[in-house]
């Protein structure tokens, strides 16, 4: 599976729900998507950053420059509240989706 | 976070992103290195696990660029670096657009002038509508004040109706008099019209005054700033119109010039004065039978143009039964004011749209030169597009971007367009006949026109970009790289694709000259029509009695008088006069007839067209008498009433009877006839003879449509016109003399609109041919560039350069073939949809196909000529060499 069979939001709901955990930087996220993912999305890296793009536009998180653990340079990003409630309701949004879907696709099934 | 903050942040937030990209491609690298990747190894993984950096920096840009103007704006950049790159092709581009355009906005601001503002200075003139009576045979009258007044008081759907009748009034004492366009209107009629006044007041509108009670007028704009020089004074101060004294209360604001399109009155006074101002007028106001007025009506706020015309209706239906004999069969018919009879829209209407038409098809030529042109320039950069689709750019972008181009180019054509079209408005007094009336010849190029001119620009961009960009944007990287920006198969589709639109061009220029070509057609075969009359070596001048208040007596002498007078000039044969001159603009007055012995069907039209003359009439015209005997001067109020008749008439009420002394009943009394005329053309020369009918002045006095003086003189025309307006002033300086000129100048005027119109079509033929000269010389000049190898080649395989020049010509062909079918097939359909305004000129018109088959042709050899002298001497060596 490709990054390209993500419908659109999917990953943005993915980088809130991870920014809701912890505050993180745009390589940490790609890195836990991979991983949490069992490595089933291989989000191309590029096109991560359009998506927090996004989200800062809309104010849902926001970034400040810092410094890892590794001394190295960083841009951290936060879920800010209004973000929180944006996840809170694409969540069970997709969950409805979802259970729909499934529902959909058991038919015929014993 | 705000827009405008947006705005101002954003070179922040891309450095920010930049940067951070640049971490993360570092923070991959580093870890790869860590796990003993060499470092030039690790930065090509970490960009490739990446994805394409400037293709995520611009996306991750764009969701801060708002309404992407930044982007529109380095597109616009862009696309004015590319115009100013090909300026030959930009302004060839450029100039044609504007032609179009020119011509397009210029006959949509006469169209919005005669037809759309038909009456400026009026308020929310749309909801304004024009009330017209209909007779039994469906034809149009103008209505009667009585039936007015009860439209005015019984229906139910109007704010008001007022009702106007216009005519030609005397300003001025003894003095000075000057001859102005007037209107005698309903006490209602500026509050209707929603006019508020420049200065003073208007007539108050609560009730019609009693007849001859209220002697004030309003007068126009222009004429208060010529006779008054703007002089606030004016209010209050006593004129003579007419030589009755009447008080000037108001002037009208400057650009209201009256109740119809394209005609100027300035002076207003109330219908109520009307015996004041014509002797016979008075009875007007008490005769339903006397259809005099126009009227006017203001919907009522929310209600449709349907139900008010179906509550008109009904009442119309309602008053034919109520008022018998004079209003049988009669209804009544609600029209947007674009629509009514009344003023020169009526003429221009026909005219205008085909010229509309006509301008409208050059448009789509020049769309479809750009079009074409612009294809030709895409294909030079397919590479550079090419490149750019495969460094990530997006084709939407692409696509964006080539429209700005096309955009650009179509702005600069509409301005210039709009500039030609500026220049031309005021032209359109050529369209309009010089005497037919004072006329507002100034359309405006306002926001209206302008807002016109911007959604043409949109559709041009559109129609001619929409093309080369989207097939711009889809050239194939591999295929373009690989045949080194020569045609590859999307230059192939590019190359058909012109041919399309040339092809296209062609069949439109086919169909514009054809169209020309038929109303010239049109117009010579109605030229060679003979009226009937000898119109050559007769002069004719007209005089208003009414202005100057003559009674029956008065005026009879007056006329004598006049034609003793230029009858004693050397050079003269013979003088008369009449109140209607044939083949005029106007078409003169009709009488209800009963003739002896004819039984008409029910609802027949028996209003009959007719002149009142003075007696000699026919010899000054040539008109031969063909049995009984002419007017004299003994055919007077004393003696029996006579009446000559011409041969349809006899034809059509009379049968085989002998006409003379059959009698004719009209104006409530019974003629008796005394001669037959030959048939000749009254109102147009292309109608079919028309029963027609002549009463001696002396014994029908109607003299409101004034009395042309008609002379039949072997010196030149013009000195015997001078001579009557001499006799006129001699007799009564007071009495206005107009009109004066050669009777073939004269009648010559309603065919000036016709000649323009055709002059104006053959215009824009020849524009359309010309732009599609420049269409197929590009394809062909580009196919013999492309093909030079190949032509080289051949001739170097001993190919003759007749030979080559057949392989040039197959294609010019091929694409003259096409043009000119679909062209004529165009053309056929289009004269069947104009076959109503077109006399002599029927489908398959031979004449026409051939002047558009020359046309074409002609065009096409012009176009292929060149190129293909340049291929018969492409050298073999040179050619085969370049590249």
């Amino acid at each position: 599976m490709t990054t390209r069979d993500l419908f659109p939001g999917a990953l943005e709901m993915m980088v809130l729900r991870l920014l809701k955990q912890q505050p993180m930087h745009g390589y940490a996220l790609v890195q836990r998507i991979q991983q949490l993912s069992n490595e089933l999305l291989q989000v191309e890296e590029g096109s991560l950053y359009p998506a927090l793009q996004r989200l800062l536009r809309d104010g849902l998180v926001d970034a400040k420059w810092g410094v890892s653990s590794t001394n190295r340079r960083i841009r951290i990003y936060r879920l800010t509240p209004a973000g929180a409630k944006h996840l809170t309701q694409e969540v069970s949004s997709f969950e409805r989706m979802l259970q729909g879907i499934n529902l959909v696709l058991a038919v015929g099934k014993t | 976070m705000s827009c405008i903050d947006r705005l101002l942040r954003r070179r922040r937030v891309y450095d920010d992103l930049e940067d951070e990209i640049r971490a993360h491609l570092d923070e991959r690298a580093d870890e790869l290195i860590a796990r003993g990747m060499s470092s030039a190894d690790a930065h090509a993984a970490a960009r490739r696990a990446f994805g394409n950096v400037t293709s995520v920096q611009e996306r991750a840009r764009e969701m801060w660029e708002w309404p992407t103007v930044e982007s529109f704006l380095i597109d616009a950049r862009y696309a004015v670096r590319r115009v100013f790159g090909a300026p030959a092709v930009s302004i060839i581009i450029i100039v044609t657009l504007a032609l179009g355009i020119a011509a397009t906005a210029t006959v949509f601001s006469w169209t919005r002038a005669v037809l759309l503002d038909a009456i400026p200075g009026a308020r929310h003139a749309n909801r304004v509508v024009a009330l017209e009576t209909t007779t039994a045979s469906g034809g149009w009258t103008p209505t009667s004040w009585l039936d007015y007044v009860d439209f005015r008081r019984y229906t139910k759907s109007f704010d008001g109706i007022a009702a106007a009748y216009p005519t030609t009034l005397a300003l001025g004492d003894e003095s000075s008099t000057e001859r102005r366009w007037g209107e005698l209107v309903s006490a209602n009629f500026f509050d209707v019209l929603q006019v508020r006044p420049a200065l003073g007041s208007f007539f108050p509108s609560s009730a019609e005054d009693a007849e001859g009670a209220r002697p004030t007028t309003v007068i126009g704009y222009a004429l208060w700033q010529s006779r008054w020089h703007g002089d606030s004074s004016v209010i209050g101060s006593v004129v003579h119109i007419n030589r009755y004294p009447f008080t000037v209360i108001g002037v009208a604001p400057p650009e209201f010039h009256g109740s119809m399109p394209g005609e100027e009155f300035q002076l207003w006074v109330p219908a109520s004065m009307l015996s004041q101002i014509v002797p016979t007028g008075g009875w007007w106001l008490r005769d339903r039978g006397t259809r005099t007025f126009r009227v006017l009506a203001r919907l009522a706020p929310n209600v449709a143009l349907g139900t008010a015309r179906a509550d008109v209706e009904a009442l119309a239906t309602r008053m034919a039964a109520a008022n018998g004999e004079k209003s049988r069969g009669m209804s009544a018919r609600l029209m947007p004011l674009w629509q009514s009879h009344w003023g020169l829209q009526q003429e221009l209407r026909t005219p205008l749209t085909i010229l509309l038409g006509a301008s409208a098809l050059v448009l789509l030529i020049a769309c479809a030169n750009t079009a074409s042109l612009l294809l030709a320039r895409s294909l030079g950069r397919g590479r550079e597009l090419a490149v750019r689709l495969a460094l990530g750019a997006p084709r939407l972008r692409l696509v964006r971007q080539l429209l700005t181009e096309t955009s650009l180019l179509a702005v600069a054509g509409s301005a210039l367009g709009l500039i030609g079209a500026a220049l031309l408005a005021r032209s359109l007094r050529w369209l309009i006949p010089a005497f037919a009336s004072p006329t507002l010849l100034a359309p405006r190029v306002d926001a209206g026109v302008l807002a016109f001119a911007v959604l043409l620009t949109f559709a041009v961009t559109i129609i001619a970009g929409l093309a080369p960009a989207l097939h711009g944007a889809r050239a194939g990287l591999v295929d373009s790289l690989r045949d080194g920006g020569r045609a590859g198969s999307g230059g192939r589709v590019a190359v058909r694709l012109r041919s399309v639109l040339v092809g296209a061009e062609m069949a439109l220029a086919v169909m514009s000259v054809m169209g020309a070509a038929m109303f010239y057609e049109s117009l010579r075969n109605t030229r060679a029509l003979s009226p009937g009359f000898k119109s050559d070596g007769v002069a004719m001048a007209t005089v208003s009695v009414t202005l100057s208040g003559y009674d029956s007596a008065h005026a009879q002498a007056f006329l004598s008088n006049v034609v003793d007078r230029v009858g004693r000039e050397p050079a003269v044969s013979a003088v008369s006069y009449s109140d209607y001159v044939p083949l005029s603009v106007d078409d003169g007055s009709w009488e209800d007839l009963r003739v002896e012995g004819y039984a008409p069907q029910p609802n027949e039209n028996m209003k009959l067209a007719r002149a009142a003359i003075g007696p000699g009439y026919f010899g000054v015209l040539g008109i031969p008498l063909i049995d009984g005997r002419d007017f004299t001067a003994g055919d007077d109020s004393a003696h029996t009433a006579v009446m000559i008749v011409n041969e349809a008439f006899t034809r059509r009420f009379l049968a085989s009877r002998a006409a003379t002394g059959v009698r004719v009943h009209g104006w409530g009394r019974w003629f008796t006839i005394v001669g037959v005329a030959r048939d000749s053309k009254i109102h147009r020369l292309t109608e079919p003879a028309t029963p027609y009918f002549y009463v001696p002045v002396r014994q029908v006095y109607r003299p409101e449509d004034g009395y042309t003086f008609l002379a039949r003189t072997s010196a030149e025309s013009n000195q015997a016109a001078r001579s009557i307006v001499r006799a006129v002033k001699a007799l009564d300086p007071t009495v206005p003399a107009f009109d004066a000129m050669p009777l073939t100048d004269y009648i010559d005027g309603p065919m000036q609109l016709q000649r323009t119109n055709v002059q104006l079509l053959g215009i824009l033929a020849a524009i359309a041919l010309l732009l599609a000269t420049i269409g197929l010389y590009g394809v062909i000049a580009y196919s013999v560039t492309q093909r030079t190898k190949e032509i080289g080649v051949r001739i170097a395989l001993g190919a003759q350069r007749s030979d080559v020049l057949r392989v040039v010509a197959r294609q010019a062909v091929v694409l003259l073939a096409a043009g000119l079918l679909i062209g004529l097939a165009g053309g056929g359909a289009l004269s069947r949809i104009l076959s109503s305004v077109l006399y002599g000129v029927g489908p398959g018109d031979v004449n026409v196909f051939a002047f558009a088959t020359a046309g074409i042709i002609a065009i096409t050899v012009l176009a292929t000529g060149l190129p293909a002298r340049r291929a018969m001497r492409v050298e073999p060596t040179t050619a085969l060499r370049a590249d």
